[in-house]
């Protein structure tokens, strides 16, 4: 493979931490390989760490053409200058058209700085990409103004088009072990880090996920008006045996832990059925729990958005319908 | 310009060598009658064993022993090969080790591990270990993209 066949591709960033858990980099391949088709390019995942050949093989099992490899004992833990000098000098060298990454915590750091030092637009937080078949542009839809629009954001002038996807937005191809690729090691120079220096690194105990393993949801918003209300939800997801969830608001007013957050900078649920209480609907929130099965609203205001997408709306005051709501499933169960 | 060097890999089966993930590789020509050769050769999806076959020299240019996809074939060396779980290793009459090949096995893939220190016909050294890889130092290393004819020459992928 000549340098001309590694040119102008889309380039997709491989977060392999957690990698059994952390779907989103198989999630943008998936969606890279659509774009690629369209643009007659390759999909290129770069892998920067320490003995990752397992990564490697994984993400062409998953449909990306070629894997980019930079292997180095500094590279092994996530530091986002050294990333930012070996991707920065790689995508210099091979101009690519397209970058994805992971609205992750490591990607919401690493992109910025990368888009900076390669002179490029970025946007973050994007919960869709299509090609402008007109231009070939990358229409990068992302939510605006507190999430009150939708905005679709073109990097017409500089490459490459940069953007950040929210875990679970896109569905990741199923594993292919027949695939077939190509492995390329440019050169790397690695500098040492001299503003920051990994003493020790330990890996933080992963616990089982109920808030994304549940089948039942419920989410309490804002609209619930005080953290006694939020503390009844919990009563009850444990009559439904369900778990509960939360938005923005709440977890900033200390009503919940920020690890019950849903939406674009939490997580994304997937239950068969979630009852979403006191919650406007903000574009922020529902990014998160759109693949839910069957919704049920709850809001005082029938003009809410999140009766939009419900199917299931019941306009009432959430601090006179969750106590009839628990008494009744009390009663029954 | 930024060099980069670059193989055929696949999602379920590669070799480590020249510290870069291949699907196979040749060292050498297996086409020939006597001189030195290995061949790491490609590993068809469904199957989980490597694939190796040499013929294999000391440093004196003396021929020792043939592998024939892992079985033993001429062996004027005396040479002697211990299976064990994840591979196997081929002794020397001397008590040395001339070649140990390991599998990892890994979630969804496997990665075959040479270690060896080989010479050619001519006693030049042409592979050795280095980290957990074999590097190829004398002459050409050639990957595959897919299996090689049995007895069929190498074309250069």
């Amino acid at each position: 493979m000549d340098k001309g066949s590694l040119l102008h591709g889309v380039w997709v960033f491989g977060d392999y931490r957690n990698y059994f858990q952390n779907r989103v980099t198989l999630q943008l391949i998936a969606k890279g390989r659509g774009l690629a088709e369209t643009l007659r390019t390759r999909v290129t995942v770069l892998l920067l760490g320490e003995a990752v050949h397992q990564y490697a093989m994984e993400y062409i099992a998953h449909g990306a053409d070629v894997v980019m490899v930079a292997e180095h004992p500094d590279l092994k833990c996530y530091q986002v200058e050294s990333y930012t000098n070996v991707v920065a000098r790689w995508a210099e060298a091979f101009k690519p058209n397209i970058l994805l990454g992971g609205a992750t915590s490591f990607g919401r750091e690493f992109f910025p700085r990368l888009a900076k030092r390669l002179r490029t637009g970025l946007s973050a937080d994007c919960v869709n990409l299509a090609v402008d078949p007109d231009t070939g542009l990358l229409l990068q839809t992302t939510p605006a103004f507190g999430g009150n629009l939708l905005a679709e954001v073109v990097t017409s002038q500089h490459r490459p088009q940069m953007a950040t996807i929210h875990p679970c937005v896109f569905k990741e191809l199923p594993h292919n072990a027949g695939a077939v690729g190509r492995v390329v090691y440019p050169e790397i120079e690695v500098k040492a880090n001299t503003r920051v220096r990994v003493l020790r690194s330990r890996r933080q105990q992963v616990q089982r996920d109920n808030l994304q393993d549940a089948e039942i949801v419920i989410v309490g918003g804002r609209g619930l008006g005080s953290k006694n209300q939020f503390k009844l939800l919990f009563e009850l997801a444990e009559l439904l045996e369900g778990e509960v969830g939360a938005t923005r608001p709440v977890v900033l007013a200390g009503w919940a832990d920020e690890e019950r957050l849903l939406g674009q900078t939490g997580k994304t649920v997937k239950p068969k059925v979630l009852i979403s209480i006191g919650t406007s609907g903000a574009l922020q929130y529902t990014t998160g729990i759109k693949e839910a099965e069957t919704i049920i609203a709850i809001n005082r205001d029938p003009q809410a958005p999140i009766f939009k997408m419900a199917d299931l709306g019941l306009v009432g005051e959430s601090s006179a319908v969750l106590p009839l709501l628990l008494e009744t499933l009390r009663n029954r169960i | 310009m930024i060099a980069f060097r670059e193989s055929p890999i696949s999602a379920h089966h590669n070799y480590f060598v020249n510290g870069m993930l291949a699907q196979g590789f040749v060292v050498g020509d297996p086409s020939s009658n006597d001189s030195f050769f290995l061949l790491a050769d490609v590993v068809p999806h469904g199957e989980i064993r490597p694939r190796i076959s040499a013929r294999l020299m000391d440093e004196e240019a003396h021929l020792l022993l043939e592998l024939k996809a892992n079985r033993i074939g001429r062996n004027p060396g005396k040479c002697s090969i211990e299976p064990f779980l994840d591979g196997y290793r081929v002794w020397r009459s001397s008590g040395n080790v001339l070649i140990e090949v390991r599998t990892r096995v890994f979630a969804n893939g496997y990665l075959t591990l040479i270690e060896a220190r080989l010479f050619d016909e001519h006693g030049h050294l042409r592979v050795e270990p280095k980290d957990e890889s074999i590097w190829v130092c004398g002459g050409e290393c050639r990957f595959l993209a897919a299996p090689l004819p049995e007895g069929g020459s190498t074309k250069r992928e």
